[in-house]
């Protein structure tokens, strides 16, 4: 494996990769047939590195498979974090990164000339003062180092505000870092100032924990951005199923974005936006989104937002239906059996479970919820965590209704009576 | 301004932990690489440190074979502004009261001033999170609070009047040993001992927000306590067996949406369908039962046999109820 690197410049990729192993369990080399051996060794074993103890490897008949299995209740930190941590550099960037901090660590401030005469003198450090200039700009976009001018020159001092200053001065930040360094939104960022100061989360576990969100993070911040200054977004994006068919090179689309709509049940993270050329919402899911690169300012986004706000109360999840966002919602009511004395946490979870629906005692033992959402689909999945519930449903469309009932007829015979055969 | 950038990157955080010192050596090199790079990082770091022609220059060679830093102090850690846009977001979540008193939040917002936010919070929706979420504003709720982070940290033993997820009131003294968040309850909880006389009674899970009275007993729970041991006792005897089909690309979803558990998969090359071994917290069982009945014919639940009976019973149960109600209108 010659020229093999830990490191990486490109997320895109890996973010493939990690998704595989991570979401399927279990891959073998001639599934990845999109790349080459070589890249998915490479990859593999960046994985491998990354997810230690938490990869798992079984032999069949197809080859090695390889997979990552993570009960993600019951880590204290996001693995995943590790592939944010690996991207790669150039020497010069390591050596100016300690370098330059070194000499500004006295609070001075100082020249583009004087920094490069004493990275020359007192370190014995030779670089072009484009080198050293590029780096500085860098920096003063990350908010390390302020650039100030003095008179017709740019002076550069190295920002005051450190982890050991924060962490000492604000009681409880370090716990509170522990906690939101492993829960949503931007873990990561937590996750990476405790690592300046060598801490651990070691209080916390998060339950219900989809890891693999982070590596979308790397999308969101030019989105959130892009809502911020009302422009248009352009980003590809790359279904899986699409991808089985043969489809590598994805779709464009050119959207307004509006909101990023977060699952905490399905593992899945959506950002919500206007299509003008279809002039109607969608949902795109982040994890098959690629290359978001901010567009053109929105001048109708007030506007926009105000008709997604109206929208987006009648989205049960993440679906606008197939219609315009003027078209008409579909009614639907479903009722479900719970007797009050014995089973109130059945009322209960209809109550804390019915997002945008309203619930209604409507017999005796019945509990009616009427929904006016945009996709009957929706509810109806989440309705089936009620089998065994479910009086009745109204409304919606045919076809909805008539999958429940064929649903219900098919796992009847699926875990049915004396041809029960499966039972393990 | 990026999170994907080498400033937080791994190989970055070794060598300023190695600069923190004046004087080091190839041994301690090695050791530190070891243990806070990743698994292969002793193949390809050490020689970018230690002089020897394909390194980065960042140590000389000193007396003694000793390794010299050319920086003069130990580097210090600059926040980026990533990172103090990210804390500024953080303190409009109400979940930050829970660590730090007004006061401190405060100040800390003033020192963030000129800092803007990197989210707003309505820039995201949950879309399915539970609507009873604890109440983070709560001022009783927030010291209860404070008083298990405290135990937690010290492994303190604390008194607990609670009242149970079926109502009944409980009380007792606990060890406790780690907290619980989750995203989709928005709530916490704690993971704890029960004691009698000061041995373990049996493990447990306490929600704060049920929290009625704490009462710290000054006392500390010695015992070493190993959570892979506090979880293994919860865990399932065996796991849940789930053939997943292609249809309605239930594969995917179904993946997806059980990608939080422990789990093990194998694939049928004939038909494409997947075996799922899934291990779960018992106290879990429903949960994970009616989250699998969501799925449809699109899963089966194929064991253990107590579990694939408790579906089979809703799903009787279901098709009682709805033989019952059509012949009623």
């Amino acid at each position: 494996m010659a020229g093999f690197s830990e490191l990486i410049k490109n997320f895109d990729k890996t973010r493939d990769y990690v998704r595989d192993f991570f979401i399927y369990g279990c891959k073998v080399r001639s599934d990845f047939d999109r790349k080459s051996v070589r890249t998915y060794g490479d990859e593999k074993r960046r994985v491998e590195s990354w997810m230690g103890d938490y990869m798992r490897y079984d032999d069949s008949v197809r080859g090695r498979s390889v997979s990552i299995s993570v009960d993600s209740g019951h880590i204290p930190e996001n693995p995943l974090y590790n592939a944010y941590y690996s991207k790669s550099f150039t020497d010069n960037d390591i050596k100016l990164h300690f370098l330059l901090t070194d000499i500004l660590q006295d609070g001075k401030s100082r020249t583009l000339r004087e920094l490069n005469d004493t990275l020359n003198s007192e370190y014995e450090q030779l670089f072009d003062d484009q080198t050293v200039r590029n780096k500085l700009r860098e920096y003063v976009d990350e908010g390390m180092i302020i650039a100030e001018k003095q008179g017709k020159t740019l002076c550069y001092s190295l920002s005051s505000d450190t982890a050991d200053d924060f962490i000492n001065s604000f009681r409880g930040l370090d716990d509170a870092l522990k906690f939101f360094s492993e829960t949503q939104h931007f873990g990561i960022i937590g996750n990476s100032i405790l690592k300046m100061r060598r801490l651990k989360n070691d209080l916390f576990f998060i339950k219900h924990n989809y890891i693999i969100h982070t590596l979308e993070d790397i999308l969101i911040p030019d989105i959130l951005s892009a809502m911020d200054e009302k422009r248009c977004v352009c980003f590809r994006t790359f279904s899986a199923k699409r991808l089985k068919e043969g489809d590598l090179s994805g779709t464009e689309n050119n959207v307004i974005p509006m909101q990023i709509l977060v699952s905490v049940q399905t593992g899945r993270r959506y950002l919500a936006a206007y299509i003008p050329g279809l002039k109607r919402f969608s949902a795109f899911r982040l994890d098959y989104m690629k290359t978001v690169k901010k567009g053109d300012i929105c001048e109708n986004y007030d506007a926009v937002r105000a008709k997604f706000s109206r929208n987006i109360s009648h989205c049960f999840g993440v679906s606008f239906g197939m219609r315009k966002e003027t078209g008409t919602v579909t009614p639907m009511k479903i009722t479900f059996f719970a007797d009050e004395e014995k089973e109130g946490y059945i009322i209960e979870r209809l109550e804390r479970e019915k997002r945008c629906c309203s619930v209604e005692k409507t017999g005796e033992h019945l509990y009616t919820l009427t929904a006016d959402v945009f996709d009957p689909n929706e509810l109806m999945h989440w309705a089936k965590t009620f089998i065994g519930r479910i009086a009745r449903i109204e409304g919606g469309t045919d076809t909805v209704r008539q999958r429940f009932y064929n649903d219900v007829s098919r796992m009847q015979k699926m875990y049915g009576g004396d041809e029960d055969e499966h039972i393990q | 301004m990026n999170i994907f950038s080498e400033i937080y990157g791994t190989y970055f955080r070794i060598a300023a932990k190695l600069l923190g010192n004046k004087v080091t050596d190839e041994k301690t090199v090695r050791e530190t690489v070891k243990h806070e790079g990743f698994r292969d990082s002793v193949l390809f770091l050490p020689q970018k440190l230690i002089p020897g022609g394909e390194d980065w220059g960042l140590f000389r060679r000193g007396e003694n074979n000793t390794l010299c830093r050319i920086t003069k102090k130990a580097p210090v850690k600059v926040l980026t502004k990533l990172q103090k846009m990210w804390l500024k977001a953080k303190l409009s979540d109400p979940r930050i009261r829970l660590f730090m008193d007004d006061e401190t939040l405060r100040a800390l917002d003033k020192r963030l001033s000129d800092t803007e936010p990197l989210y707003r919070r309505e820039q995201f929706r949950f879309i399915d999170r539970f609507s009873d979420s604890d109440d983070f504003y709560d001022e009783k709720y927030i010291k209860n609070f404070r008083i298990v982070l405290e135990a937690v940290k010290n492994r303190k033993i604390v008194y607990i009047e609670f009242v149970s997820g079926h109502g009944k009131r409980m009380s007792g003294k606990f060890a406790l040993l780690k907290m619980e968040y989750s995203p989709k309850n928005d709530k916490f909880r704690v993971y704890c001992y029960l004691l009698r006389n000061d041995r373990i009674r049996s493990s447990g899970i306490i929600n704060i927000g049920r929290i009625t009275n704490i009462i710290d007993t000054g006392r500390f729970f010695r015992t070493p306590v190993s959570m892979e041991e506090y979880f293994s006792g919860r865990k399932c005897s065996s796991p849940a067996v789930i053939k997943v089909t292609t249809e309605r690309n239930g594969v995917e979803r179904f993946m997806l949406e059980f990608a939080s558990y422990e789990k093990h998969t194998v694939r049928d090359l004939e038909t494409g369908q997947y075996t799922v071994k899934l291990w779960y917290d018992t106290q879990d069982e429903t949960e994970m039962l009616i989250r699998l009945l969501s799925f449809g014919p699109v899963i089966e639940i194929m064991g253990p046999q107590q579990l694939r009976e408790q579906a089979k019973r809703r799903i009787e149960r279901q098709a009682e109820l709805l033989e019952k109600y059509r012949e009623e209108e």
